[in-house]
């Protein structure tokens, strides 16, 4: 069996176990749609503020969700049957994170949309470009996000680690998603910020997967 | 344990001679008068700061390829006092810019995001507290000390594309924007600093083996 093929599996397991019970999806959802509701009457709904709403949003929702896709595993006490599955455990690294990607898209495209409504933004005629700089963002949050949400799995405390290792490690992604945003909206664009977030998203991707294997080691 | 002596004796000549140096024999700043003397405090603490996560990159690196316990114990020790001389850069900025920018913090890039250092690698350090046996903190904080690393060029260009209140820095290869007297105190500060550094490294890796056993 190749990679691509293990890394697939484990992505469907994720994935299927995620459509029957909905948890991470629901809980997410429900705290980035808070965020966006409390900012919004907070800071007022000015079209100006809702690249950051948005980002914050989602970068909450990021912390609450990111812990959960390892979670299942600790629960059922089924991390060490899949860790004795033979091949590369990077291959668990790549079939997480894409269960991870797919999750974070789908909440992106109905943050986007509802921010179309609430604050009176022109979502549809950027709504490429704006999906684009989206993706590139969800891509750096979900590279990171994987390791960490298995590097927290034997620590205690682990719902407190999550946001004070991920939020500055991904401060990068928020800030690059917020000023290109921002600029889509305006109906520019900024060089820098998407060199920023590129070179962030190639970094992670590379090292991560093999820094994945130096946590999930057993020792 | 007779080189350790002689480094700690070496910190605090070098100590006297800098707070000498930069108190009374450098002149005061053009613009900024007296207060350009937290300038020799502020700069080596950040710069020792930076030195400190650059050996907690490298004994990181080297403990999850080698996974030999001492290059952990450097690893352990270099980001404890980086997180100490990151608080303390931190503050020292905010005093020097209280008179100088005419305000405590600004939001300016490379301010905050030592500030995110601040917090990456305090959260390493908890998480080497908070993990379940020694041997796997070990191995999360190390993978934390490289990742967190990868940070640092952010801080870089960061500045170059932000340009905000922070001054650009003073010595850049091929012009130099500090009087001699003044270069020598930045200089002498920054030589006792990174001796101070290299003193209590050497002490807190010692403790942190002797912790673990005192296995040679």
């Amino acid at each position: 069996m190749n990679g691509f093929l293990r890394a697939a599996a484990v992505a469907r397991k994720d994935l299927l176990m995620e459509w029957r019970g909905r948890q991470t999806i629901t809980a997410t959802g429900m705290v980035a749609l808070l965020m966006i509701l409390l900012l919004g009457f907070v800071l007022g709904s000015e079209p100006g503020r809702a690249a950051a709403v948005l980002w914050v949003a989602l970068g909450f929702a990021a912390i609450v969700g990111i812990p959960r896709i390892t979670q299942s595993e600790v629960e059922q006490q089924a991390l060490e049957t899949l860790l004795l599955y033979p091949g590369s455990r990077e291959h668990l690294y790549w079939g997480k994170g894409a269960a991870l990607l797919l999750m974070l898209s789908a909440l992106l495209v109905a943050l986007l949309l509802l921010l179309g409504v609430l604050f009176s933004v022109d979502v549809w005629t950027h709504g490429g470009a704006l999906l684009g700089v989206g993706m590139l963002g969800i891509v750096g949050l979900s590279a990171i996000g994987t390791l960490l949400a298995a590097l927290v799995l034997h620590v205690r405390g682990r719902e407190l680690l999550m946001p004070l290792l991920l939020l500055p490690l991904a401060l990068p992604v928020v800030l690059g998603c917020v000023r290109l945003t921002e600029a889509i909206l305006a109906g520019t664009t900024s060089a820098p910020w998407l060199l920023v977030l590129v070179v962030f998203d190639l970094v992670y991707l590379l090292v991560c997967p093999i820094l994945f294997e130096v946590v999930m080691d057993e020792a | 344990m007779k080189a350790q002596t002689t480094l700690g004796a070496a910190a605090v000549f070098l100590l006297a001679a800098a707070a000498y140096t930069s108190l009374f024999a450098s002149p005061p700043d053009a613009f900024q008068g007296e207060y350009v003397r937290i300038m020799y405090a502020h700069v080596p603490n950040a710069w020792v700061a930076y030195l400190a996560f650059a050996i907690t990159f490298v004994a990181s690196v080297l403990y999850v390829w080698k996974r030999r316990p001492d290059y952990d114990h450097i690893a352990h020790s270099a980001t404890e006092l980086g997180v100490l001389f990151t608080g303390l850069a931190l503050a020292t900025g905010s005093i020097w810019g209280r008179p100088v920018w005419g305000t405590w913090w600004t939001w300016d890039a490379r301010l905050v995001t030592t500030a995110m250092l601040f917090l990456i690698y305090s959260g390493a350090l908890l998480v080497r507290g908070l993990s379940d046996d020694p041997q796997r903190g070990a191995r999360l904080a190390a993978v934390i000390g490289v990742i967190g690393f990868l940070d640092v060029p952010v801080i870089h260009y960061s500045v170059v594309w932000f340009r905000t209140l922070h001054q650009p820095a003073s010595i850049a290869p091929g012009s130099l924007k500090i009087a001699p007297p003044m270069l020598l105190a930045l200089m002498l500060s920054l030589l006792a600093f990174t001796v101070l550094f290299a003193y209590l490294l050497r002490l807190r890796a010692r403790l942190a083996w002797l912790e673990a056993g005192g296995e040679p």
